[in-house]
């Protein structure tokens, strides 16, 4: 059996008293689409911050495709190939929704893989087609709706051409209707296949979400946090069986 | 004879569509052509005395908006540059001889070193910590300049540098044709791929981040590219002044390149020069009242900001340019219709 393509192992942050991860341990395969859950404060978005850079961890080991990333800085993250979204969305308000994804088309990354795109400006114009709001483009990022941008912080972290994609809570704040397009919207990302100017690998995905109906539908396994440790790993099927799972995130009712 | 005709008729067209299209684009060349073509009407050395200044500050107050405004790094100690690049200049001139043409451009590169050893231990800091380091570094150099009198000058400055040209005429023609040069090319950076990630930046930084873009080197680039500028600013100054002394490197000199700049707008590289233009000129006018003098000044400033908090210059703008709501073009405030979608404006 191959080398697992992102590696944690014992990996911890805390935040003066409070222990937010606690010597997490889990593996990410090529294809797979991860689902990470739990209650509020049980440290999924330190986790998520932890893999991109944004924070440094206190103990522990993160590997991506064998390579040890801990110390590593967010933008030579990116450039491995570890695009993320933030939970509470961080676009560049005053600049025109095209200009947020073009700073992502210009990491050397994306410039490198896109060469033969003569215009940067065409390769963000197709991120934000696939992401659905081309039609926006020369908007400016302040006026956008709550969904929308949403879809402007998956546009940004495809414009990398990831082969790892950490979502933050992507259906936050969208209506049905539109968590379902973000849904099939990232399925398709997750096959790969160019999108116009745009490539995608395909890549993996690790998607922290609330929504637990909607991800159940389009991941392969669900990882459940409680108090920053992992309390269960498993199918969707597997995991809204378990008892722990139910008691430190469902609730008696289930889903 | 014929390319000659295809060319002028190339260059009307451009001025056609792309020039006579806009009011502000018609401001800037007639501005533009009325600087080059001034010295026609008037020759008077005290006016073009004041005019060369003019020109050299707007060099410094464009560079000052490239790096505070456009990149968000809030400079509170613009002398530095301005300062560095005055003494180097007359320091070489004077003990290495070397004519202007070189001592200039060699002061800016000192400048750009000095952006380099304060943009680094400035990279962890932001807002108010960062505008009170960089307001502490021109005062360090004070400090050193007057502990090395034998080469600074002490009080008293360098002197005795050769003249920028052999007279007041081409002095002036010298700095026009810099400073269009110097303030057209800050615009193209900033209208460039670099400055989207410098605007980035000022937005958010971590986002920059996440986007891939190594940050630290664009906020040392504009550090480097804004002390370029305002070195070679600074060497200008001191081959036309035929001084450089402390007054370069004064707290008040770094808040006047502010005051420049917020009083014609920041993020626009145009408002502060066009600033400059207004207030400097201004100034010199109001010497005639010198009681009163720094008085109408801050009255003239407090009105401007009071009533036009993002600049005099973004808000003549609107005033006679409003913005396409569907493709974002600019169109004269006249006009019923986009010229270019055609889409009826409010």
């Amino acid at each position: 059996m191959g080398r697992a393509f992102l590696e944690i192992e014992d990996l911890s942050k805390d935040f003066g008293g409070l222990r937010a991860v606690n010597s997490a341990r889990l593996t990410v395969n090529r294809h797979e689409m991860v689902g990470l859950i739990g209650p509020n404060g049980a440290g999924k978005t330190t986790l998520l911050r932890l893999i991109t850079g944004i924070l440094k961890p206190d103990e522990g080991f993160i590997r991506f495709k064998g390579k040890e990333i801990v110390g590593l800085k967010t933008w030579d993250i990116v450039n491995l190939g570890i695009a993320g979204t933030f939970q509470n969305m961080r676009p560049f308000r005053r600049l025109p929704i095209i200009a947020n994804v073009m700073v992502s088309c210009l990491c050397p990354r994306a410039m490198k893989r896109g060469e033969w795109v003569k215009k940067i400006e065409a390769k963000a114009m197709d991120a934000l087609e696939f992401a659905g709001i081309s039609d926006m483009a020369l908007e400016k990022a302040a006026t956008l709706s709550q969904g929308d941008l949403k879809r402007l912080e998956v546009a940004r972290a495809i414009a990398t051409e990831p082969e790892l994609l950490l979502l933050d809570e992507p259906f936050g704040g969208l209506s049905p209707a539109e968590t379902e397009l973000m849904a099939k919207s990232i399925q398709r990302l997750h096959q790969g296949g160019r999108f116009g100017r745009l490539h995608s690998e395909g890549p993996a995905m690790i998607i922290v979400e609330h929504k637990l109906q909607q991800l159940m539908k389009i991941v392969d396994r669900i990882i459940v946090l409680d108090f920053g440790t992992i309390i269960a790993d498993g199918s969707p099927q597997e995991i809204v069986n378990l008892p722990e799972v139910i008691q430190a995130y469902l609730g008696q009712g289930g889903v | 004879m014929g390319l000659l005709r295809y060319y002028l008729r190339r260059f009307l067209i451009i001025v056609k569509s792309e020039v006579l299209v806009l009011p502000s684009r018609m401001v800037v060349c007639v501005f533009f052509l009325g600087l080059l073509l001034l010295p026609a009407v008037t020759q008077d050395p005290y006016l073009l005395r004041i005019l060369i200044l003019t020109n050299i500050f707007a060099i410094l107050a464009a560079s000052w908006d490239l790096l505070s405004g456009f990149t968000g790094q809030m400079n509170f100690g613009h002398a530095l540059f301005f300062g560095v690049g005055a003494y180097t200049a007359a320091i070489l001139n004077l003990h290495a001889h070397l004519p202007p043409w070189g001592s200039i451009p060699l002061g800016a590169l000192a400048a750009v070193l000095a952006g380099l050893i304060i943009g680094i231990p400035c990279l962890r800091l932001k807002g108010t910590y960062l505008a009170l380091t960089t307001l502490a570094f021109p005062i360090i150099l004070l400090g050193i300049v007057f502990t090395i009198p034998g080469i600074t000058g002490g009080e008293l400055g360098v002197s005795g540098l050769a003249r920028l040209s052999g007279s007041r005429l081409s002095d002036y023609y010298i700095t026009v044709v810099l400073m269009l040069g110097a303030c057209t090319l800050m615009w193209k950076i900033t209208d460039s791929h670099t400055g989207i990630i410098f605007h980035a930046i000022r937005e958010d930084e971590l986002a920059v981040r996440a986007s891939g873009i190594n940050t630290t080197r664009y906020k040392l680039l504009a550090f480097c590219l804004s002390g370029f500028f305002a070195g070679f600013s600074g060497g200008l100054y001191a081959h036309f002044m035929r001084i450089a002394g402390p007054s370069t490197l004064e707290v008040s000199m770094s808040f006047t390149v502010v005051i420049w700049a917020v009083f014609g707008g920041i993020v626009t590289i145009y408002g502060p020069v066009g600033a400059v233009f207004i207030l400097f000129p201004l100034l010199e006018f109001l010497r005639f009242w010198p009681e009163y003098r720094t008085l109408m000044f801050a009255v003239v400033i407090l009105l401007i900001l009071l009533y036009m908090p993002d600049g005099l210059f973004p808000w003549l703008r609107d005033k006679v340019e409003t913005e396409c709501p569907r493709c974002k073009i600019r169109n004269r405030a006249t006009r019923k219709t986009c010229r270019v979608c055609a889409v009826p404006l409010d």
